[in-house]
């Protein structure tokens, strides 16, 4: 795809070299090496762990001591961490994670996922589209008439949503909200009208960081020389907004998306809370407090690869958004 | 014509009557829903391993045992209908009742409960790789049981041979039998007059053995894993959102289960929960801290807020008899310095932290609680023990403690002021704190306590307490803390001078606590060893006549208390709450798992009012007392 750029079409080896020496090709296998090398230590480090939290707590305390070694031998936790490893790995391939020992004992982690996953997907995603479009449209907002009533009126919002801790004005919410419309307070998967409050809940915060972060790149761009010249070339100013600052200033903020899309699945540990929804929020610091080792090894397995996904499809998508990256590579002096 | 016409419009005023009738009826009905939340989740749910309340709410609601207890506390027929036991107490068989059912998580009938389901379920409950259970209260209770447990955990031990040969000798070896498809009897090793108590508790449920052989591993983990035989079967368990129990279609006793359906929620808050009843949108709700006083004093909810019956946990205190501290282990040998301790504790200020309205009702002066156990006669087993029962909060008495504390000093102080047998140095209790020892008074005392508000603010008044009492001249308390589990990090390892804890009450015999207070007993957390109570209840678990048998038993008890060894504090329960449940419908029991069933249960539309509660609850005392005297006759 680097090469779309290109007018006239290369030969094809000078192609494949190009495309070997790209920006984009570089990112892939350095994430790639990545993902292995964090998954690696994660499963070695793990191997270090009390091994208590690889026993489901009435096994490890009627087994023996022997028994123990030989659970442990068999289960694939002692031996050789490289041998165990890609053996966990095959496994991996096969959509096998082990079992939870604590949290669920007895139940594949796998399962525990996939019912708690839809529900951080689907509030994270519902609430990311809400933010995305309520974000810029304030950002906008607030850059266009700044130092204006709304652009105040915007940055009020800000200082509260990031100020006031959030455990208070979202418990206030609940109450209030729900009191008023008369509404259940917590999530019901039955009853439609228990959806929207968490999702405009896990929105607040959101849309305050998109907002004051777009208004500060537009800023900083309409005050930039070639926006001047294109004024005082006329071109209309909604063009210059939407065809110029607009997409400037979006390149920062767009680096962060994909992270952020896909980092939902981690769920919000206040939100689910408090309107007791069954997501991930949580899961992994339960995991960790109750010594549950094969859920700690696949939660932070899945989100540094998450994590090392989203920083690789945010540089992806930079490179959409940002012609001038394509260039940045060694090779591409031209 | 005429009368035909009359006839018309009779039948149409009939007809708008019945409506109006029902139309009336529907909408002054009792709901029928049970809404209430939990806030700790439960792992796995096997019916004979279930340490939280939730699980227990559960379990209670899916599984039935042999027996349970009614509203008034008395044992009732439940799976089987009638039972009987030899002249000795010894032999008892159970006649089941024909046509019950296991059902599924979908409410279909999979196959009737026969005798050999009670047979298999203690097979499952003595194999300890089978799962967790409290076995170890009736491993000396049923012949060959703890025979049985040992032969496995030597297996496991050794591994010699096949585990099924082993398994195989439960037939032989453990008192129970199915005689035919629906009589189970049980062979007891000595003769056990209360042991229907002990069936009501989760050991003595059924179970399916083909349908656990067929779920393996996975039994437990999920509502299809499991198989109910209550008057609700499991139709929702997410983990941290809900249980859903729906009525079962064919529970025997359907006829008496006013709740259709029972919703548990997992809410994280306990103000979310108020809120939530304010609205309308739960049953029940229990306050605690400091909402108790925010709601007392609210004129739109103070006269809903009604106190629970306390339950049969007592908490006690108990000294430290193996303690580092040597000038601690000197003065707690002294009789008098025990009993000082005994009258010095201000028990009454120190419940009041954690019930400010009705702290003196909380107070218990024996080491068993009231009105769970009764003799032959029907005799509440305390009332041998009235006289420290009716000393109330009097057992302070800060003048007598000073007296007492006088003649350990004199007794173990000599005239340079040191303590006899105490070396001067310094100690560590653990990691918690270094005492440095100077055998001169004030003998320092060492409390651990937890870190919760109303921990630290009772061990701050206890401390202001016992120096004031004695003078920080003759002790000081020192105090520590601890953050994980009480039991392991303080208890067993024994980093505290003084402590307290809380000790549920297993089954109805007075052995189910002072046999385990013994030396060397289970819950004999301070290690004190008194031969004299020791051969008392060795004696008194001998008798077999009830009212001889609990004389005996009370005079240890007493040794216990008057002897400064264990200091009874203030029963459990006895929680704040409002509720639409008419009180006194719901099965009633010290222990077991009865008092957990909402079967028998009537829900009201408004939440019960004081002066409703008391109504009933004089009208219920009076009730109970009639059933009591019917049943000594």
């Amino acid at each position: 795809m680097a090469t779309a750029q290109k007018k006239t079409p290369a030969k094809p080896r000078t192609r494949m070299k190009r495309f070997f020496q790209s920006y984009g090709f570089r990112r892939s296998w350095q994430s790639a090496l990545t993902v292995f090398l964090v998954l690696f230590f994660v499963f070695v480090l793990l191997r270090l762990m009390p091994i208590e939290g690889y026993f489901t707590r009435q096994d490890y305390e009627i087994m023996t001591e022997a028994q123990r070694a030989d659970y442990l031998e068999e289960n694939g936790i002692t031996g050789n961490p490289v041998v165990l490893f890609f053996r966990f790995l095959g496994n991996l391939f096969r959509g096998d994670l082990g079992m939870s020992f604590r949290i669920q004992p007895n139940v594949e982690i796998t399962r525990i996922l996939s019912e708690k996953i839809p529900y951080s997907l689907m509030f994270g995603i519902a609430s990311m589209g809400i933010s995305l479009f309520f974000g810029f449209a304030l950002g906008m907002a607030m850059a266009h008439y700044k130092d204006r009533l709304v652009d105040g009126a915007g940055t009020l919002y800000v200082v509260v949503v990031r100020a006031v801790p959030s455990l208070i004005y979202l418990f206030l919410i609940q109450i209030w909200v729900t009191g008023f419309f008369n509404i259940p307070m917590t999530y019901s998967s039955k009853d439609p009208s228990t959806w929207f409050l968490p999702v405009i809940s896990l929105s607040l915060a959101s849309i305050a960081w998109y907002a004051i972060w777009l208004r500060r790149f537009m800023v900083d761009e309409e005050n930039k020389d070639y926006v001047k010249f294109a004024k005082a070339k006329g071109v209309p100013q909604k063009r210059i907004i939407s065809g110029h600052v607009l997409r400037n200033a979006l390149v920062p903020l767009a680096q962060y998306i994909p992270l952020q899309l896909l980092l939902t699945i981690s769920g919000s540990l206040i939100i689910e809370s408090i309107y007791s929804i069954p997501g991930m929020g949580g899961l992994l610091i339960e995991a960790i407090k109750e010594k549950d080792n094969g859920l700690v090894q696949s939660l932070v397995m899945l989100f540094s690869v998450l994590g090392v996904l989203g920083v690789y499809l945010g540089d992806m998508l930079m490179l959409l958004v940002d012609p001038r990256i394509k260039l940045a590579g060694k090779t591409d002096g031209e | 014509m005429v009368n035909k016409q009359k006839l018309l419009m009779a039948a149409f005023g009939m007809l708008l009557l019945a409506l109006t009738l029902t139309g009336y009826a529907q909408s002054g009905a009792s709901p029928d829903v049970y809404y209430s939340t939990y806030t700790t989740d439960v792992t796995i749910l096997k019916q004979y391993y279930v340490p939280d309340t939730t699980g227990k709410k559960v379990i209670a609601n899916v599984m039935d045992g042999l027996i349970e207890n009614d509203r008034f506390g008395f044992y009732a027929p439940s799976l089987a209908e009638s039972w009987t036991h030899s002249d000795d107490f010894t032999v008892w068989t159970f006649q089941l009742r024909k046509g019950a059912m296991w059902v599924d998580h979908s409410g279909k009938a999979r196959e009737e409960v026969t005798a050999q389901d009670f047979v298999d379920g203690l097979r499952y409950v003595a194999d300890p790789k089978k799962t967790k259970a409290d076995v170890s209260i009736i491993k000396n209770v049923i012949v060959g049981l703890a025979d049985y447990i040992g032969l496995l955990q030597d297996y496991d031990k050794n591994r010699k041979g096949a585990r099924e040969d082993v398994e195989k000798k439960f037939d032989e070896l453990v008192g129970v039998k199915a005689i035919d498809r629906y009589r189970v009897q049980y062979v007891l090793a000595s003769p056990t007059p209360f042991f229907e108590s002990f069936l009501v508790t989760e050991i003595f449920l059924p179970l399916n053995q083909k349908f656990v052989l067929e779920a393996g591993i996975r039994y437990g983990t999920s509502k299809e894993y499991l198989l109910y035989n209550g008057a609700y079967y499991l139709d929702t368990w997410q983990r941290n959102k809900e249980f859903v129990l729906v009525k079962n279609p064919h529970y025997y006793d359907k006829d008496k289960i006013a709740i259709q359906k029972v919703a548990l929620q997992k809410v994280a808050d306990s103000a979310t929960n108020i809120e939530m009843f304010k609205r309308g949108q739960l049953t029940s709700v229990s306050l605690a801290g400091n909402q108790i006083a925010f709601y007392m004093d609210n004129p739109k909810w103070k006269d809903f807020i009604n106190l629970s019956e306390k339950s049969s946990v007592v908490f006690w205190f108990f000294p430290n008899f193996r303690s580092k501290n040597a000038e601690f282990s000197a003065f707690i040998q002294q009789e008098s310095f025990r009993k000082a301790l005994y009258h010095a504790i201000d028990r009454l200020i120190l419940a009041q932290i954690y019930n400010s309205y009705d702290a003196e009702e909380m107070l218990i002066n024996t080491i068993l609680p009231d009105d769970v156990i009764f003799d032959e006669k029907g005799n509440d087993y305390t009332s041998a023990l009235q006289d420290l029962k009716d000393l109330g909060k009097g057992t302070y008495q800060p003048e007598l403690a000073r007296a007492y504390f006088q003649s350990a000093r004199e007794a173990l102080v000599d005239a340079k002021g040191m303590i006899k047998g105490v070396k001067p140095g310094k100690v560590k209790i653990g990691s918690l704190v270094e005492l440095d020892i100077d055998a001169k008074l004030p003998i320092q005392l060492v409390y651990t306590h937890g870190t919760s508000t109303d921990e630290t603010q009772m061990a701050l008044l206890l401390k202001a307490n016992l120096e004031q009492v004695f003078g920080k001249e003759n002790l000081r308390v020192v105090l520590a803390q601890y953050t994980n589990n009480k039991y392991e990090t303080v208890i067993l390892p024994g980093y505290y001078d003084l402590c307290y804890d809380s000790f549920s009450f297993k089954y109805a015999d007075p052995f189910a606590q002072l046999g385990r207070l013994v030396t060397g007993g289970e819950v004999n957390d301070g290690g004190f060893s008194v031969p004299e109570f020791d051969a008392l209840v060795a004696e008194a678990s001998s008798k077999i006549l009830l009212s001889e048998r609990y004389q005996l038993f009370a005079k240890a008890e007493r040794l216990l208390i008057e002897g400064g060894y264990i200091l009874p504090w203030e029963s459990g329960g006895g929680t704040y709450g409002m509720s639409k449940e008419k009180p006194f419908t719901a099965p009633r029991g010290g222990f077991g798992l009865s008092r957990f069933k909402y079967k028998g249960i009537v829900l009201q539309n408004d939440p019960v009012t004081k002066d409703e509660f008391e109504k009933l609850k004089t009208e219920y005392l009076k009730e109970l007392e009639e059933r009591k005297s019917i049943f000594n006759q």
